[in-house]
């Protein structure tokens, strides 16, 4: 019978990886309902009996604004060439946010699953996807804010915001990267979870997120281009924020990261499957 | 013959850490090699295949490497040495609650654990009224599962996992899952799936069970496959391995020693079918065995009930009226005893049979704690028995008939 022919044939070897007639990503898209269920299950499980609701996507990079405004825009006076502070800083927290919310998020993902994981098998790299997935949601909740911005301050909207999207699917490649790597390592080395938001916090001072690269004296300027979130967020800050001027291409450092690190990430994370239940 | 599963000479080894103090991840990188460690096989070589359509049993003693398996078969770790094979749709029916989230409500829940379990949305959405009627919470969907009872958070759990769709099925203790009552529709369940074909391997401590739905066998004990062959001749070699911990402990060798014995107890429904679960009112067939070395020409057989907590419950006789006597030839006999209709109260009870000659002070064959009978019935009541009554309101004060 074809039916029977086509049935799924799973091998389970030797600590090694798990190998499925239809491959990791086959069965990855047959569990699609899952990652879309639990994206939507974080969401709803954070602004549940909470009096703000929705608007808790925001408050962070809106808080950080106003403090940054204060700080770097009234008493250090960075230099923001001719973008009012407000705005140049909060293009470049939004995109922020959703590293941080992405990274410190997920790097709990599987620890603290430990009973699913230790109890049911599917693919485990959808809890930290679905993290990832949850701090997009609120990357897009926190773009309708930045339009209210560009109006607020007189700034063209336009359509070519939408070139924004590239940059957001290459920095969401590269959280996605890191999330399988911190995730799978915090179920050895619960440090991890530990030095994650300092990490991330620090790197947000190295990268320019309050100030623009333009600030940067010279002789550190290499090591800052080789930081793949610098160019993400002077991208990111041009598209939205010059939209006349001719397009910027996507920074190459940034681009080859992403696209070199995740598959090797999934890799590592597959591998580290295999035996995490043993461990978590 | 298409074998779904196989195990080829799997192990497993658990590496438990020597103590470790603060600053592990420091600690851990040079000392990864050196660090005192003890090395625990749970598994040791298994290996056993599972043909298309068949329910295999795994036998064996707390600690002997039966969850070990389950965790291998379904994915959850990967066997240190040797290689697993499964063809098809392996789904594993085991409680879910733990993965409910307390604020969501049952409904939202539902679509959450049926998706960790591979149900798609689509396939939810259609189960979802015989979902919550399996679990019995239909009027509490929409309520957050942070307000449910606990047996109706297991209720519900379970639930989910009973209406997958497999092609290759685990089954791990359900009957340890919720009340008699719930267990019982869940053995039902298998029974269905079994009939339509679903490969399954069954893990139980219910003997009864493991001899009725599977049709072959493996006692694991300290990690090895100490015994393997039909079910039947498994769960004799676990009561033997178990003897002197089990509370019957001399049923077994009463069986073994005898020119007497009572070789199979199977429970049929009315229409001929072996089963395990029977309704309250309903008639019940109890099939024995009996096979004789010698002749034996006054035998009277004893069909018992029995209660988990209650002990016997009620033992009915092949001779419990003059003049009835059962001669027994050479060879062997099959004696059916014909209930019209079961008047137990719904639950879990063990059935048993024992065979005593004429000249026997005591039995000579004995059968104990291998046939389970799972009765379902509407509602839940005290005691053990159902009792045909009628009530009225009397007018006068004397009411029974002189």
């Amino acid at each position: 019978m074809c039916a029977r022919d086509g049935r799924r044939v799973t091998i389970r070897r030797a600590g090694a990886r798990v190998r499925r007639s239809t491959g990791d990503l086959g069965e990855l898209a047959q569990y699609a309902d899952l990652l879309r269920t639990l994206s939507a299950h974080r969401i709803r499980v954070r602004y549940k009996q909470s009096v703000l609701g929705l608007a808790w996507a925001i408050v962070q990079p809106v808080s950080m604004m106003l403090i940054f405004t204060l700080v770097f825009g009234r008493i250090a006076r960075v230099t923001t060439d001719g973008v009012p502070y407000a705005l140049f800083a909060f293009t470049g927290l939004l995109v922020w946010s959703f590293l941080s919310t992405s990274l410190n998020n997920a790097t709990q993902a599987l620890v603290s699953h430990a009973q699913l994981v230790t109890k049911v098998y599917f693919p485990r790299e959808i809890l930290p996807l679905s993290y990832v997935a949850a701090a997009l949601f609120d990357l897009l909740v926190g773009s309708v804010v930045l339009v209210a911005l560009l109006a607020w301050y007189g700034r063209p909207v336009t359509w070519q915001l939408l070139f924004a999207v590239p940059v957001i699917a290459t920095t969401a490649m590269f959280a996605t990267a890191l999330a399988f790597m911190l995730s799978a390592l915090q179920v050895w080395f619960r440090d991890i979870g530990l030095v994650v938001p300092l990490v991330v916090y620090l790197w947000m001072f190295c990268t320019p997120v309050a100030y623009p690269l333009s600030a940067v004296p010279e002789r550190y300027m290499t090591a800052f281009q080789l930081n793949p979130m610098t160019g993400i967020i002077e991208t990111f800050r041009d598209v939205i924020l010059r939209p006349g001027a001719p397009l910027p291409a996507l920074p190459i450092v940034s681009t080859l990261t992403a696209v070199v690190l995740l598959p090797i990430a999934y890799g590592v994370f597959k591998r580290a499957e295999a035996t995490m239940a043993d461990v978590v | 013959m298409v074998v779904d599963l196989r195990c080829d000479r799997v192990s497993k080894r658990y590496r438990v850490p020597g103590p470790r103090r603060f600053g592990s991840f420091v600690r851990a990188l040079p000392n990864a090699l050196a660090a005192p460690r003890h090395d625990f096989w749970a598994l040791r070589d298994v290996s056993f295949d599972v043909t298309r359509g068949e329910a295999f049993g795994i036998l064996g003693r707390n600690g002997a490497g039966k969850s070990t398996i389950l965790k291998l078969l379904s994915g959850i770790t990967a066997p240190t040495t040797g290689e697993i094979t499964i063809r098809g749709r392996l789904a594993a029916l085991i409680e879910i609650g733990s993965g409910f989230h307390p604020e969501l409500t049952g409904r939202e829940n539902s679509y959450l654990s049926g998706s960790i379990l591979g149900l798609r949305r689509r396939e939810i959405t259609e189960r979802l009224p015989s979902i919550a009627e399996f679990a019995g919470v239909e009027a509490f969907m929409d309520m957050p599962v942070k307000f449910y009872s606990s047996g109706m958070y297991v209720r519900l759990g379970f639930a989910i996992a009973v209406h997958l769709e497999p092609e290759v099925l685990l089954v791990d203790e359900v009957l340890a899952v919720g009340d008699a009552e719930f267990q019982a529709r869940c053995l039902r369940r298998i029974e269905e799936l079994k009939r339509r074909g679903v490969t399954m391997i069954f893990v139980s401590h219910d003997l009864g069970a493991v001899e009725q739905i599977c049709d072959r066998a493996v006692l694991i004990e300290r990690g090895t496959i100490a015994a393997s062959g039909s079910a039947r001749e498994v769960v004799t070699a676990y009561q033997r391995l178990t003897a002197g911990l089990e509370p019957i402990p001399t049923a077994s060798e009463a069986v073994d020693d005898s020119a007497l014995q009572i070789t199979a107890l199977t429970l049929l429904t009315a229409e001929g079918r072996a089963t395990l679960t029977a309704t309250v009112g309903q008639p019940l067939v109890a099939k024995l065995g009996l096979s004789a070395a010698a002749a034996y020409d006054d035998v009277e057989i004893c069909l018992a009930f029995y209660d988990l907590e209650r002990g016997t419950l009620l033992a009915e006789c092949t001779s419990r009226r003059a003049g009835e006597r059962l001669t027994v030839v050479p060879g062997e006999t099959t004696i059916e005893f014909v209930i019209p209709q079961l008047l137990f109260a719904p639950g879990v009870y063990t059935v048993g049979a024992t065979a005593t000659p004429a000249q026997s002070a005591r039995p000579l064959a004995w059968r104990f704690g291998r046939t389970t009978l799972y009765i379902e019935g509407n509602e839940p009541r005290r005691g053990n028995f159902l009792l045909p009554y009628h009530w009225h309101v009397s007018t006068t004060l004397s009411t029974l008939p002189s």
